[in-house]
């Protein structure tokens, strides 16, 4: 296990345990949202460079490089839908009360 | 490397606090997206450790299909499904 993505994965880890601790302080989804979204993406992708750099490069990387792709575009995707259906929803029900 | 996979099961845990506690259905929304999304790493971390290639492909798979569910279970939630 190559030192530098020992490294890589340890910032990565320190991003997942941030965006879950954030997960759970804040009061309201949208904070929930952003403290989950964001770190999940940056701790989560930091770790699969981690692994992609593990033991030099062989062929199965390409896997992981597209999933690393995947990661980063789906996790935007889903959080923004989430804070999407949120807002229109508690939207709608203002103007109904 | 296992050190690594245990952390992030530890950190499932909040995940599923989350889960279990968020008043509302987007909290569990986000719940279940981040579980899934730790749990495809775990999957990537066991498929580098036992360096077997097809667990990757597994991974790829269940990202891509989370993401679809989580996807239309919003649209659902948006449309004033399950709570109107």
């Amino acid at each position: 296990m190559t030192l530098a993505a020992y490294i890589i994965m340890g910032f990565g880890l320190s991003f997942v345990f941030i965006g879950s601790l954030g997960m759970l302080r804040f009061r309201d989804i949208y904070s929930r949202l952003q403290a989950s979204g964001v770190s999940d993406n940056a701790g989560l992708g930091l770790i699969l460079v981690g692994l992609i750099l593990h033991s030099g490069w062989d062929r199965h990387d390409v896997t992981l490089l597209l999933l690393l792709l995947l990661l980063l575009i789906t996790n935007p995707i889903v959080t923004h839908s989430i804070s999407r259906s949120a807002f229109v929803q508690h939207h709608r029900e203002e103007e109904d009360a | 490397m296992p050190l690594v996979e245990t952390l992030i099961i530890i950190s499932l845990v909040p995940a599923l606090v989350l889960l279990w506690r968020g008043p509302t259905a987007w909290d569990r929304l986000l719940a279940y997206n981040t579980a899934s999304n730790r749990i495809v790493i775990v999957i990537c971390l066991f498929a580098v450790a036992t360096r077997k290639a097809f667990y990757l492909d597994v991974a790829v798979g269940y990202a891509a299909l989370s993401f679809l569910g989580v996807v239309i279970i919003s649209r659902f939630l948006e449309r004033g499904g399950g709570h109107r």
